[in-house]
């Protein structure tokens, strides 16, 4: 179908395009947001890689899947997006390529248990993610957005981040992690389940 | 018998574990290890939750008619060709 689809464009139906694109409209956009955070750059960059897409579709080789090819675009684009905001920054997203060093340490907040998103104000509970999200480096929260919002294998986001498969399972461990840390520390004040209070258990 | 598994090596393995990837051995390992480590058990939770609340989608909305505005170059482009 797809095939058909690409094939149709590549002979001038537009409108194949627009159908060939409609499953992937929000995975285009989470994946910009993935890198970018901030929605408005990432709607940007989102009609950035869809014409980008258009005008290069004679160049899709068919050996990869279309969504892999066109979240590639996506990222690239959003990445040198990221890249022009922080130009004056040392920061780079894609410096080294190798496995990351060390081990990450979860804290210790003693047990947390489950938290059932019913139970959280879901205005609260967004904003605590976002803020939780922003905090991550760009490179753990591509990874994060493509694994579980996106829920692409670890082959295919190796494939779009152009990494290898283990250096996604760092990553995705990194970031995970690092969410958890983030977010945690609400139980302690604004979020409780109406069960026994947790006892704090902090090493500082 | 069980070779017991550190607390740092429960953290290296505890994505893989959530996702179901790790080897059996390792697994049975890191659950043995759960069972008596409060701390990891702890981190196992909530890290848990923390996916499952990403795949909720609760912070991710997507904006209103983005499917319209999603091609406003390629649009563009169109009308001027």
């Amino acid at each position: 179908m797809e095939d058909q689809l690409i094939d149709r464009c590549l002979g001038g139906d537009h409108e194949a395009f627009y159908e060939l694109m409609r499953p992937y409209e929000r995975a285009v956009y989470f994946a910009a947001v993935g890198v970018l955070h901030n929605s408005a750059d990432a709607e940007e960059v989102a009609q950035e890689a869809v014409l980008k897409a258009f005008n290069n579709l004679s160049k899709f080789r068919r050996e990869a899947k279309f969504s892999t090819w066109l979240i590639q675009i996506t990222i690239n684009e959003a990445r040198m997006r990221f890249r022009k905001d922080r130009a004056h920054l040392y920061e780079s997203i894609d410096e080294q390529k190798t496995d990351e060093e060390g081990d990450y340490r979860p804290k210790d907040f003693a047990d947390w248990r489950d938290i059932p998103s019913e139970e959280l104000q879901r205005r609260e509970l967004r904003e605590a993610l976002k803020r939780a999200l922003q905090s991550l480096d760009p490179k753990y929260r591509e990874v994060l957005v493509l694994r579980d919002v996106q829920h692409m294998s670890i082959i295919e986001t190796a494939q779009v981040l152009g990494i290898s498969e283990g250096l996604v399972k760092t990553r995705l461990l990194r970031a995970r992690l690092q969410m958890r840390d983030a977010l945690a520390p609400g139980i302690d004040g604004s979020w409780t389940t109406g069960r026994a209070e947790f006892k704090k258990v902090r090493p500082w | 018998m069980m070779i017991e598994i550190s607390c740092v090596e429960v953290w290296r393995e505890i994505s893989n574990y959530i996702d179901e990837a790790t080897d059996p051995e390792l697994r049975d390992r890191m659950k043995a290890h759960f069972k008596v480590c409060k701390h990891c058990s702890a981190v196992l939770d909530g890290t848990r939750n923390v996916v499952r609340l990403i795949a909720d989608g609760a912070e991710f909305e997507v904006p209103a008619s983005l499917s319209k505005r999603i091609y406003a170059k390629l649009d563009s482009q169109l009308r001027k060709s």
